[in-house]
């Protein structure tokens, strides 16, 4: 079909036609992604308006670019084309607590905040710790399969969903898996969209598997005395039979943050086992309560400040040299570079800042160390003109049959379109 | 089958690779649910990847459909073979091929046992967390297809959540890897959907897991209860405490009493009784297990052994694992039923089934994984008395209605394969199929690996973008087709 020539104006027109007259609005320049304006920007309130609006868009070959919180815009490729802003900021009422099964199923327009504030009522939580979780929606974090620290123990948001409602670009609803933790009927389409970055399908709502909020908790921290220390320091904990939840390495600030939830017997014994096993480092901190949750406050916001994200993930053994190599690589080409993250996983995130010249040619080299699926340096946030240097991505295995499947569920590639893994 | 085609399988795989002979083609006739039974046109037994992929290539060529197949332990009929297909059985395929203990990695081949993965990194303080019933003789490349789990999962996890990578032979003959040793890897997550497609999608021919480190302490309680709805509410009472053990397991007398005849695990005479294994840093598990403890007595445990010794643990375990095949010494024959409701609705749906053993004349044993409300009620038949084998399945078939009505599964573990298809559209709408198909379209447009299984009728692959239903703009009548 051809592509609609129509004014903005009367697209909206038709649209509220169809779905209701607070379906949506013209855009303004503050709605622009990655540089480009959409026509109109729909914001509706259930499934059967995302449907019908995506059936209408495919028919009128109009491209769509879903949005959440907004919170990660400028990740993955840069959009080739947005005709329509659809937000799921409506898709925002139902959270369907099953306290006593451990489940919530919620729509995806829900922030972590409110979701988590809602589970905590019965003192449970969707263990995902992301940055921005007041803005950040549960649907953008499965876009994403974004996490924080608490995935140490806990895992990402692929390991946490159990079931989804979808709608396909065709406007056609469907659903996955379920509300129960252990299902293996079907094919795992909640798996499959997680992280694809909106390229697939719209997920309207999702299911996830929570855990108990602990009663107790306390971060154990110390100040690492050299980088170079950082190897054997990891090993003393991922030997030892401490069971942390979060285990962060912040640098250039030097500090390793060791937390314990559990009951109160528990973590006291774990933080006093933990400060023996560094006490020799440095004078070890033990913080809990407020000054617990301001320290992770503060510790999340290092991630507002401006630069480019990079995701690491390596082998745990490849993650020292690997750093050292891009830490030695940012100095000699005048880049400012932070880092933390889940060091005993081997995944963390870098914040660079530099020229964008710089930033393309270390990490191009950096992203050469890795082969056979032993490491990865993906780029989350960066400038538009960042991304039009350096593949975001960087190499992807099966990106041919990860194309295939693009074509099967979104074959006129309207959805998000040029964004997704591979620019699918 | 044409004698070309089997003249170049034999090439790839060697006289000795190579089943054609009728009688001896019996051996693969079925996978662990007997009463499917179909001999494939001819089984093969490659003993590398590369002749899995030539085997596959020439399938592709010819437009022959083929079946994998691993220890043929499956309950649902995920490896039946055939008659005009090819039987790729991959146990040859057995090599460990790389241990890395640093960084907690194994890479298998896929015919490896499940319990020798643990065997190979024991003595290094590591092992291997899902742990199906079968593991002694279920195999790795089996357990990916079917997404097993097993006892210890309510904590730990499916094998979706301990695979990291895999190398495997798509259904044109194209060799892809997807993940690796790495946790996270860039592109669509196709290894998520690929675990637990039940051979549908690809033929994996090695296999990248997670290794995790031995707790520092475990500890298990057997408690005993005067009926299965105490033990049920004591479930519910740990979970309430904000304790997720690493195990958590209920039997009722039926399945006690098969148990005891089998293999005498000295369980006390009870209506139904939990196995709770709490694990991990000592100073968790002691305050942990007391609670548990606590909540079990409040909620009516009239008998509380713990395990005070690994073989003390080893015996509640062998009980509760053999259960199974246990019930052979209580019934002449027995449909195994593998269904999952919210763990809440336990006591409900007993009830119900209680109610329908009554009222079929049937008895139902219940052995399951209370945790995560995975339930393997076993319905005992004699199939010697006329029609009682079928009633078996229907009463089987009622009890997965019952899972469905409180928002469950037909499938918890042992997979949807042949057994199930017919059952799909009850979870799912036409459209919800309709969907994972596309997936099934990307990987296998020709319908080739391992067709029949899982969905009752195969999408057409030409069919993009897809048949356009009654959509909700037409039916509010706001739009014609468009």
């Amino acid at each position: 079909m051809e592509k609609s020539l129509e004014s903005s104006e009367s697209l909206l027109a038709e649209i509220i036609e169809h779905a209701g007259k607070d379906v949506g609005r013209l855009s303004t320049v503050e709605d622009s992604i990655d540089g480009q304006q959409p026509r109109i920007v729909l914001e509706p309130a259930s499934v059967e308006t995302v449907s019908i609006i995506l059936a209408w868009a495919s028919a009128r070959a109009l491209t769509v670019c879903v949005r959440g919180g907004g919170t990660k815009l400028a990740w993955g490729d840069v959009l080739s084309s947005v005709d329509v802003l659809l937000s799921t900021k409506r898709l925002n009422k139902s959270v369907d607590h099953r306290h006593g099964d451990l489940t919530a199923t919620v729509d995806t327009g829900v922030t972590l905040a409110k979701l988590n504030a809602a589970l905590g009522l019965n003192d449970q939580w969707l263990p995902l710790d992301s940055p921005w979780a007041d803005r950040a929606t549960v649907g953008g974090l499965v876009s994403t399969n974004d996490s924080g620290p608490s995935r140490h123990y806990h895992g990402a948001p692929r390991d946490l969903i159990i079931g989804c409602s979808i709608v396909l670009s065709n406007g056609q609803m469907a659903k996955s898996g379920g509300i129960v933790v252990k299902n293996v009927a079907g094919y795992d389409l909640g798996r499959l969209l997680t992280g694809s970055f909106g390229s697939l399908a719209v997920m309207t709502s999702a299911t996830f598997k929570l855990a108990p909020r602990a009663t107790h908790s306390c971060t154990v921290s110390v100040a690492l005395p050299s980088w170079d220390v950082i190897p054997s320091v990891v090993s003393r904990f991922t030997l030892s039979p401490l069971t942390p939840t979060a285990f962060e390495l912040e640098w250039p600030a030097g500090v390793l943050y060791v937390t314990f939830k559990s009951v109160k017997s528990s973590v006291q014994q774990q933080a006093d086992i933990a400060e023996q096993l560094i006490s020799d480092l440095a004078p070890v901190n033990k913080v809990e309560g407020i000054e617990e949750t301001q320290l992770w406050e503060k510790y999340t916001r290092q991630w507002d400040k401006p630069g480019t994200l990079v995701k690491l993930s390596t082998v745990p053994s490849a993650l020292f040299d690997s750093l050292s190599w891009l830490r030695s690589a940012c100095k000699a080409h005048d880049i400012e570079i932070f880092i933390g993250g889940r060091v005993a996983l081997g995944v963390v995130d870098i914040r660079l800042c530099g020229s964008v010249e710089s930033q393309a040619l270390v990490i191009n080299q950096f992203r050469k160390r890795f082969q056979n699926g032993d490491g990865s340096a993906v780029l989350r946030r960066a400038d538009t003109a960042l991304r039009n240097k350096v593949d975001p991505w960087g190499h992807i295995e099966a990106l041919s049959v990860m194309k295939l499947v693009k074509d099967q569920f979104d074959p006129d590639k309207r959805l998000n379109p040029g964004r997704g893994p591979g620019g699918i | 089958m044409d004698d070309n085609f089997l003249e170049s399988l034999e090439n790839i795989v060697g006289s000795d690779g190579i089943v054609r002979d009728s009688v001896e083609l019996s051996t693969y006739e079925s996978d662990g649910l007997a009463k499917l039974r179909e001999k494939p046109g001819v089984a093969v037994l490659p003993k590398t990847s590369s002749e899995v992929q030539e085997i596959v290539c020439l399938c592709s060529t010819h437009k022959i459909p083929f079946v994998a197949r691993g220890q043929g332990t499956g309950l649902s009929g995920g490896a039946l073979p055939l008659s005009d297909g090819v039987l790729i059985v991959m146990t040859r395929l057995n090599r460990v091929l790389d241990v890395d203990i640093p960084n907690q990695r194994i890479t298998v081949e896929p015919g490896v046992m499940n319990l020798d993965v643990t065997k190979t990194v024991a003595a290094d303080g590591c092992y291997y967390a899902p742990d199906p019933s079968s593991q002694v003789i279920c195999s790795i490349g089996g357990n990916v297809a079917e997404n097993s789990g097993g006892a210890h999962c309510l904590k730990y996890g499916f094998t979706v959540h301990h695979v990291l990578g895999v190398e495997a032979v798509m259904p044109n003959g194209e060799m892809i890897r997807l993940g690796g040793k790495a946790l996270d890897n860039p592109g669509l997550d196709l290894l998520g959907v690929l675990v637990g497609s039940e051979g549908t999608l690809a033929i994996v021919t090695k296999v990248i897991l997670k290794l995790l480190r031995k707790p520092e302490s475990v500890r298990t309680l057997l408690a005993a209860f005067d009926t299965t709805e105490a033990a049920g509410n004591a479930v519910s009472g740990i979970i309430a405490a904000g304790i997720i053990p690493a195990a958590v397991e209920m039997m009722d007398r039926l399945t006690i009493q098969a148990a005891e005849a089998a293999v005498h695990p000295n369980f006390p005479d009870a209506e139904a009784i939990l196995i709770v294994e709490i694990d991990g840093a000592d100073a968790d598990v002691q305050v942990l297990f007391e609670q548990v403890e606590k909540v079990c007595s409040s909620s009516g445990a009239r008998e509380i052994q713990i395990a005070e010794t690994d073989e003390q643990r080893a015996r509640f375990w062998l009980g509760r694992k053999a259960a199974f095949a246990a019930m052979g010494r209580v019934s002449p024959s027995y449909y195994v039923q593998d269904g999952v409701i919210p763990r809440t609705k336990l006591p409900e749906v007993l009830g119900r089934i209680r109610a329908l053993e009554n009222e079929s004349g049937l008895k139902i044993g219940n052995v399951f994984h209370a945790g995560d409300g995975n339930l393997h009620p076993l319905v005992c038949y004699d199939e010697r008395i006329d029609g009682q084998a079928d009633l078996a399945q229907h009463v089987a078939s009622q009890i997965l209605t019952f899972c469905l009505d409180v928002g469950g599964s037909i499938t918890g573990e042992h997979g949807v394969g042949a057994d199930k298809a017919d059952q799909m559209p009850k979870m799912f709408s036409e459209s919800d199929l309709d969907t994972m198909q596309r997936v099934r379209c990307a990987f296998d447009p020709e319908h080739l690996c391992n067709p029949g299984k899982v969905f009752p009728t195969p999408r057409l692959c030409g069919e993009v973008p897809g048949p356009y239903r009654a959509h909700p703009l037409e039916v509010a009548g706001l739009a014609d087709r468009m």
